[in-house]
């Protein structure tokens, strides 16, 4: 397959992944999962926020039998989002980078707070919080997991963060000019 | 630019965007949120930010930021860990 016809196939299966950004896939995220499907590299059984909705539809798109859900990958369930408990927040702001789509709002030293509503049940903010206070709850039956909405929020994450790193690189590259003319004028 | 102004509470967040016109700043964002009946009863006094880190009123925007307002934390962070530590000596020892 070309590399144009590669990259078109992805995106359609992209637009068919629910955009939670899990990783549970074993990749990186939503669109480096869809790659590796387009280039026959992984199954289309590793989706487990889909789960078989998700499996259908990609069998239908590639023109395969479904599958059942790979184990190795996860469950499918009801949807969940992360609730964080108040008492044992100490804000220390650990779960606000992974949050792929912004969904944690918080400072240092400031309580924590979780955007239920733009909450994708990723999990992703669990590991990093060292006192354990972020639990998964039921979601809310109004709850709705859009996959529109959650493309758009990480792409401007992506952005911010890149920004932010090369903002830091910059400043590191100043101040090493810096202290490179300080040196050398002594 | 778009800016949206966030104030979190438990399980439920007051959050609007509005179209302000550039340059503007943190404080700007903050007092059209003021004015607004949705944010009525947050504490305006309160620490504020953009994305996770704490900012000045006079502090600039950019297109897209979300303005955040943050509530205190529950417990001193140094004191709950010694209550937490005394917890967990307490249960070794029993």
């Amino acid at each position: 397959m070309s590399g144009a016809r590669a990259d078109a196939l992805a995106a359609d299966i992209d637009a068919r992944l629910p955009q939670t950004q899990c990783t549970r896939c074993g990749y990186a995220g939503c669109a480096p999962y869809a790659a590796a499907i387009a280039a026959g590299e992984a199954g289309i059984d590793r989706c487990p926020p889909g789960g078989a909705a998700t499996i259908a539809a990609l069998a239908q798109l590639l023109g395969r039998t479904p599958l059942p859900l790979n184990p190795a990958c996860g469950t499918e369930g009801p949807p969940r989002v992360a609730v964080i408990d108040e008492a044992r927040c100490i804000g220390c702001a650990k779960c606000l980078a992974p949050c792929p789509v912004d969904a944690i709002v918080g400072a240092p030293k400031h309580l924590h707070a979780v955007l239920e509503e733009r909450c994708t049940g990723c999990e992703l903010c669990l590991p990093p919080c060292p006192v354990d206070c972020i639990e998964m709850q039921p979601a809310p039956p109004s709850h709705r997991n859009d996959p529109g909405l959650n493309r758009t929020r990480y792409a401007a994450h992506r952005a911010r963060a890149a920004r932010l790193a090369q903002e830091r690189t910059q400043a590191i590259a100043a101040k090493k000019a810096l202290a490179g003319r300080t040196a050398a004028t002594r | 630019m778009l800016i949206e102004v966030v104030a979190a509470g438990t399980r439920h967040a007051i959050s609007k965007s509005y179209s302000i016109d550039p340059p503007a700043t943190v404080g700007d964002a903050l007092a059209r949120a003021m004015l607004d009946p949705a944010f009525a009863g947050v504490d305006f006094a309160a620490a504020v930010g953009v994305f996770g880190r704490i900012a000045r009123v006079d502090a600039p925007l950019r297109d897209g930021d979300r303005v955040e307002i943050y509530r205190p934390l529950r417990e001193d962070p140094k004191s709950a860990r010694r209550r937490r530590a005394a917890a967990a000596s307490r249960s070794v020892r029993s």
